[in-house]
């Protein structure tokens, strides 16, 4: 199955049990509304781990009914962090997410020898786009977590997200490892490490999707570009997965495809024991729900 | 764009090395037919005359050059501009490292002494309120300070023939930290220094900014970041080709740009295009040139 559209997660979601979402330091205004969006939208229940009356004044002002979800009182940040990862470490939730606590902190806890979500995998951010001028969905990785991945890094951030993909349906993703040009040149890095890649997963060392790469953005995910160029390869112009070079080149397009492509998007960190939500400030409130959505689809 | 690359009203001489191909030709005939250019085409006269007819093109139109290699084709077309034949060269099917190596030869080339040779683009994006200047998209892999310093003033330079005075001008990066895991962040300081002191002349430099800080207002507030670019970027400077070939073609296929181009750094216009631009994208490029020229 190929995801056509951010709305089909709703569908994958719908198949299965209901999966406990656990908010670290839920006094959020930022991140409240679609926590209790997707718990009316049957997507998750949510347990709210902070400071009662401060999560009851943020609901009350924002006329957020959350009568019956359940609050864990923990008034500081930092300990309701903790609580909140030991909780999910102790299988009481699904889903850990983000709230009023800095990115630092939760990323501390979270990989806590001793209570925190390790599992020996890297840690990377995954994304989910919806544009009009493409016919599917495409996936994008790595463009918050990992600054300049290595190749050991990279090979780690396609079997998170290619593990990820097989848990919304995909069978055999086809992944582009983007360059800016698409033929290796030798002083180029990322062309390097993709034709690498392409090579180990001829070879059965990375398994489960077709690399290819380096592709270009255009030959990633225009036919007509590709064949303007001459290039055969299964993944160009069909691209499920994208994996960007570093984050300098993730960043921007990240923020390209939703400002100027005005892409819907969600997104997840993987490679802990559960999926984890991790959004920003000035992500748009469907952004934010959609990534709850994505969430609880990857927890399957 | 369209009114502004179209306003040219001279006709300007093209060059054009080793045009066989369809691509090149049905650019060069849209150009012809427009009034904005004559073209001379240089390559196997019979080549060309055969691809002219399978497009139904009159090959008559063209003046044909005849030349054996594309090696010679280029060094043929960058000759006619330094004598005063033709006022731009542009690049057909001749490989982009051989076509280069022709521009940048010391002796016959087309470089301006101690120039730095880059590409600015100028984009039209629906989503955003103004024209666009974007570079490097084409040229320099990782570049330097004194390479970013140059693709700050081309840029510039283009904005201005587009009646754009005091640019603002985002130096991108991933966010708007100053960070050691980002080389550029001192290049940027230094370019910011440069631009306080005059050497851009009238413009607003700021850096590094992320895209949004650079071209959304609506971020600007959120984050309540202060920058005097606060959204409204006229030119973007990128820190790699790596992060802006990428920008800009998602620019053209997911976000329904069209782009005009230019190489920077010659002593005339070189118009030197991706054979995967649209058609209306390549017409630019040519409409450009004869505005720069």
């Amino acid at each position: 199955m190929v995801l056509k559209s951010l709305n089909d997660l709703r569908t994958i979601v719908a198949g299965g049990p209901v999966k406990k979402l656990v908010v670290a330091a839920a006094q959020d205004q930022h991140s409240m509304g679609a926590v209790v969006k997707a718990w009316k939208d049957k997507v998750i229940e949510p347990i709210l781990v902070g400071d009662k009356d401060s999560i009851l004044n943020i609901s009350g002002e924002n006329n957020y009914d959350i009568t019956g979800v359940s609050i864990v009182h923990e008034p500081d940040i930092e300990m309701a962090t903790q609580l909140a990862v030991k909780m999910v470490n102790n299988h009481q939730g699904d889903i850990l997410m983000k709230g009023k606590v800095g990115t630092s902190t939760l990323l501390k806890c979270i990989l806590n020898k001793e209570w925190g979500l390790r599992t020996g995998k890297l840690l990377s951010h995954f994304a989910l786009f919806e544009v009009d001028t493409y016919p599917k969905v495409i996936a994008v990785t790595d463009v918050a977590m990992n600054i300049s991945p290595n190749l050991q890094d990279k090979i780690a951030i396609i079997n998170n997200s290619v593990g990820c993909l097989m848990k919304l349906g995909y069978q055999m993703p086809k992944v582009a490892v983007l360059g800016a040009v698409e033929m290796v040149n030798e002083n180029m890095e990322a062309t390097l490490d993709a034709a690498l890649l392409s090579k180990m997963n001829q070879r059965d060392q990375i398994r489960n999707c077709i690399i290819d790469g380096p592709l270009a953005f255009d030959n990633a995910v225009s036919l007509e570009s590709a064949k303007h160029k001459g290039i055969r390869s299964e993944v160009a112009g069909d691209t499920d997965l994208l994996l960007m070079p570093d984050i300098e080149v993730g960043n921007v397009l990240y923020k390209s495809l939703v400002f100027f492509a005005k892409a819907r998007v969600a997104a997840v960190i993987l490679g802990a024991r559960v999926p984890i939500v991790l959004t920003s400030r000035s992500d748009s409130e469907q952004a934010k729900f959609d990534s709850i959505l994505l969430s609880a689809a990857a927890s399957r | 764009m369209a009114e502004k690359v179209l306003s040219t009203r001279k006709r300007h001489r093209i060059a054009v090395a080793w045009a066989q191909d369809a691509n090149t030709i049905s650019a060069i005939d849209q150009s012809v037919k427009n009034g904005i250019a004559d073209a001379i085409i240089i390559g196997q006269p019979e080549k060309i005359s055969t691809v002219c007819h399978q497009n139904g093109i009159n090959p008559g139109k063209f003046l044909i050059i005849n030349s054996e290699n594309e090696r010679l084709a280029a060094e043929t077309a960058i000759g006619m501009v330094l004598s005063g034949e033709a006022d731009i060269v542009m690049k057909g099917l001749v490989s982009t490292d051989i076509f280069l190596k022709s521009v940048m030869d010391k002796n016959q080339g087309l470089m301006k002494p101690d120039a730095v040779l880059s590409y600015v683009a100028v984009i039209e994006i629906p989503e955003y309120h103004k024209l666009l200047f974007v570079t490097d998209t084409a040229v320099i892999p990782y570049p330097g300070l004194n390479q970013k310093v140059a693709m700050t003033a081309y840029a510039i330079e283009m904005a201005g023939k587009f009646g754009i005075v005091n640019p603002k001008i985002a130096l991108i990066g991933a966010s708007e930290k100053g960070s050691r895991h980002f080389q550029y962040s001192s290049d940027y300081a230094e370019i910011k220094k440069m631009g306080t002191a005059g050497k851009f002349g009238n413009c607003i430099i700021d850096g590094p900014l992320d895209l949004y800080l650079a071209c959304d207002r609506k971020s600007v507030e959120i984050k309540g970041v202060s920058t005097p670019v606060a959204g409204d970027a006229d030119i973007l400077v990128f820190p790699s080709l790596e992060s802006c070939n990428p920008f800009y073609k998602s620019l053209m296929l997911f976000g329904r740009g069209e782009m005009a181009g230019l190489l920077s750094g010659t002593l005339k216009p070189v118009v030197l295009m991706s054979r995967s631009e649209s058609e209306i994208s390549k017409y630019y490029c040519i409409a450009l040139a004869c505005l720069m020229a």
